[in-house]
């Protein structure tokens, strides 16, 4: 996947740019608008990720231009303004997705994944990882072609940490993926342990290996 | 006590005073008046009988009396007083004035009384004080009428801005819109109140303005702090790193809700949310219940919904937050165990929850941060923003505590300009 990140915010850029890149993602990026421009003129990209506020213009600007030449890219607006008017008017000249700060990056990295198969790859991508298959359009896991019973929640979990494999996922980032905004709240996290824990015996029942691994204090990680 | 009624007190006091000191000096003056008056009519009298007596002639007039006295009783001085002479028509006593007087006549020394009736003096003085009395009614009666319907109709302007100020909130978009009158005072008044207004809005707004660029101030470093929060999270940590680190990732969590929630209350009252339009709040309240129902079923809530499809013109963000403040209050502090209902029909919609009494004080329920609990975890802004959106739609809300069941209730007007 080839991504360009544009953001002024120099750590933000090097967070974003590391994770990708270690996910094994060609990262670029671009610290301003006209750099942005530049990258946006020359290169194709399968997702782009624009900061609103830049020192010299406004990412919104960007949006129209990226879509009038690269129609499959996946375009995704993050942004300091919680703004329901930016929102939609970044939906409505052609961007994809909003996200606002402080964002994970897990997050991020999971609605980059889901815009990627989306668009780039019409929706009709597997995902495999060691025996797996997860059909991310019928939404079903396959072990060696047997069809695995997931509920919705042990589904949305399971594509969480596969796309962020590896990575330690904190409690309150699943929560927040699974809840959203208005109960994605470390404390509502027991209520997602139960799904956590069906999962992670479903994965070992099939294929012998415990594929969910705690890290103490931090929350749980993916190991394949 | 009220203005109108105030000076239609005073005004009557004032009447009563000045008829008082008015009756009394109509009294004393027509008294003094009178009281000359018969003492002249007597002398003339005397001087009458006098002449008649010096002339030879026998006097014999009814209430008059002549004697002869000795001598020494010429230096006695005329007696002019009041006496009481018994009427034998009217069968009692009646007040006379009297004028005594010795007078030498044709060398003998003759006593002269002449008497005459107060000519009715009690009648005067009862006629007197029953037309003041009357005057003192008529005045008071008539004349508070008079005083308040103009007072009303002067007062009207102000009593009519007053009741405007009263409706009127600074964070409204709305111009403050003041009767005009042609009274200086009050036309000060108004320019005053419209230019304390206006400056308040001012002051309100640039503080509106200000909660929200800090909000967004924030976010960036928020973000930063998280990410390599998130970041140290990756590497291999011992115990008591993990620890800190979970705990500022915590901190940061919290921080992030908190702003987000002041943002998010800045905007309701700021911002035109351009999704308004109409929709089932029965799916909205569906939709959220669903979304909870781990949280619902992991706490062991029983929660019962009666709900009729209601369509409202709101805007679907709104709705969601509103509806999932809501929820979350009553997951926070319904009891285990116990039915939690939610009701919808085409009045409103209630929450209502079995729980503890609050431990604060009612008034401090929809404020910023109005909660002190100890192990509270909330952001302190769930209420105040259901509140703000409440507000924003003209619904009424309203909080009770009722046979152990906390319960929110939220009546929808008739949307005015909508």
């Amino acid at each position: 996947m080839k991504l360009l990140f544009i953001e002024d915010e120099p750590v933000l850029l090097e967070e974003m740019v590391n994770y990708f890149s270690s996910n094994g993602c060609i990262c670029e990026q671009a610290k301003n608008y006209d750099q942005a421009m530049i990258k946006i003129n020359s290169h194709r990209y399968d997702g782009i990720v624009v900061d609103i506020t830049l020192p010299d213009g406004s990412g919104m600007d960007l949006i129209p231009q990226i879509r009038s030449t690269q129609s499959d890219t996946g375009i995704m607006i993050v942004s300091a303004k919680n703004s329901l008017g930016d929102k939609i008017q970044g939906l409505n000249t052609g961007a994809d997705d909003y996200l606002t700060k402080p964002f994970y990056l897990e997050e991020l990295n999971a609605r980059i994944n889901a815009l990627y198969r989306r668009k780039s790859l019409k929706g009709n991508e597997i995902i495999t990882f060691d025996n797996f298959s997860i059909d991310t359009g019928s939404k079903e896991l396959y072990y060696n072609d047997l069809p695995i019973n997931l509920t919705k929640k042990e589904f949305l979990l399971l594509i969480y940490f596969v796309i962020n494999k590896n990575r330690v996922v904190g409690k309150a980032s699943i929560a927040e993926h699974i809840w959203g905004d208005n109960y994605g709240d470390a404390d509502n996290f027991d209520a997602i342990y139960v799904h956590l824990m069906n999962l992670r015996k479903k994965l070992i029942q099939v294929s012998g290996k415990d594929y969910i691994k705690t890290v103490w204090g931090m929350g749980y990680k993916f190991v394949s | 006590m009220k203005l109108l009624s105030r000076t239609i007190i005073n005004y009557f006091w004032l009447t009563i005073g000045v008829l008082l000191v008015t009756g009394f000096l109509l009294y004393g003056f027509l008294y003094l008046q009178i009281y000359e008056e018969i003492k002249e009519q007597l002398q003339l009298q005397e001087s009458m009988v006098t002449k008649e007596i010096s002339q030879g002639r026998k006097v014999n007039f009814p209430l008059v009396k002549t004697e002869i006295v000795p001598t020494e009783h010429l230096m006695i001085n005329p007696v002019f007083k009041d006496t009481l002479i018994y009427d034998d028509i009217q069968k009692k006593d009646e007040g006379y004035y009297i004028l005594r007087q010795p007078r030498l006549i044709n060398g003998q020394v003759y006593m002269i009384e002449v008497m005459t009736t107060h000519i009715g003096w009690d009648g005067y003085s009862k006629a007197i004080i029953f037309i003041f009395v009357l005057i003192a009614i008529m005045i008071v009666v008539v004349g508070s009428i008079i005083n308040y319907f103009s007072n009303r109709k002067l007062l009207w302007p102000f009593l009519q801005n007053l009741e405007r100020l009263k409706l009127y909130s600074v964070s409204s978009n709305e111009k403050l819109e003041l009767v005009g009158s042609n009274i200086s005072e009050f036309k000060e008044f108004n320019l005053a109140i419209n230019e304390l207004t206006e400056r308040a809005k001012g002051e309100y707004q640039a503080l509106k303005e200000f909660t929200e660029n800090a909000s967004h101030e924030i976010q960036t470093p928020l973000s930063i702090v998280r990410t390599r929060l998130e970041s140290i999270s990756q590497y291999p940590l011992d115990e008591d790193m993990a620890r800190y680190i979970s705990d500022a990732k915590a901190a940061i969590g919290r921080l992030s809700k908190v702003n987000k929630g002041l943002l998010l209350l800045a905007k309701i009252e700021n911002q035109v949310f351009p999704d308004e339009g109409a929709l089932d709040l029965k799916k909205t309240i569906l939709q959220q219940v669903e979304q909870l129902e781990d949280i619902i079923k992991h706490r062991n809530i029983d929660l019962k919904l009666e709900l009729t499809a209601h369509e409202v013109k709101a805007s679907p963000l709104l709705m969601e937050v509103l509806i999932s403040n809501l929820l979350s209050n009553m997951l926070d502090y319904a009891t285990p165990g116990a039915t939690s209902t939610i009701k919808l029909d085409n009045n409103g919609f209630t929450f209502s929850n079995p729980g503890y009494p609050l431990d604060f004080e009612e008034s401090k329920l929809f404020t910023r941060f109005g909660k002190k609990k100890v192990g509270y975890t909330g952001n302190g802004l769930g209420l105040p923003i259901v509140k703000q959106v409440c507000k924003r739609y003209r619904w009424d809300i309203t909080y009770r505590f009722d046979r152990g069941y906390h319960v929110f209730k939220i009546v929808f007007l008739p949307a005015v300009d909508q």
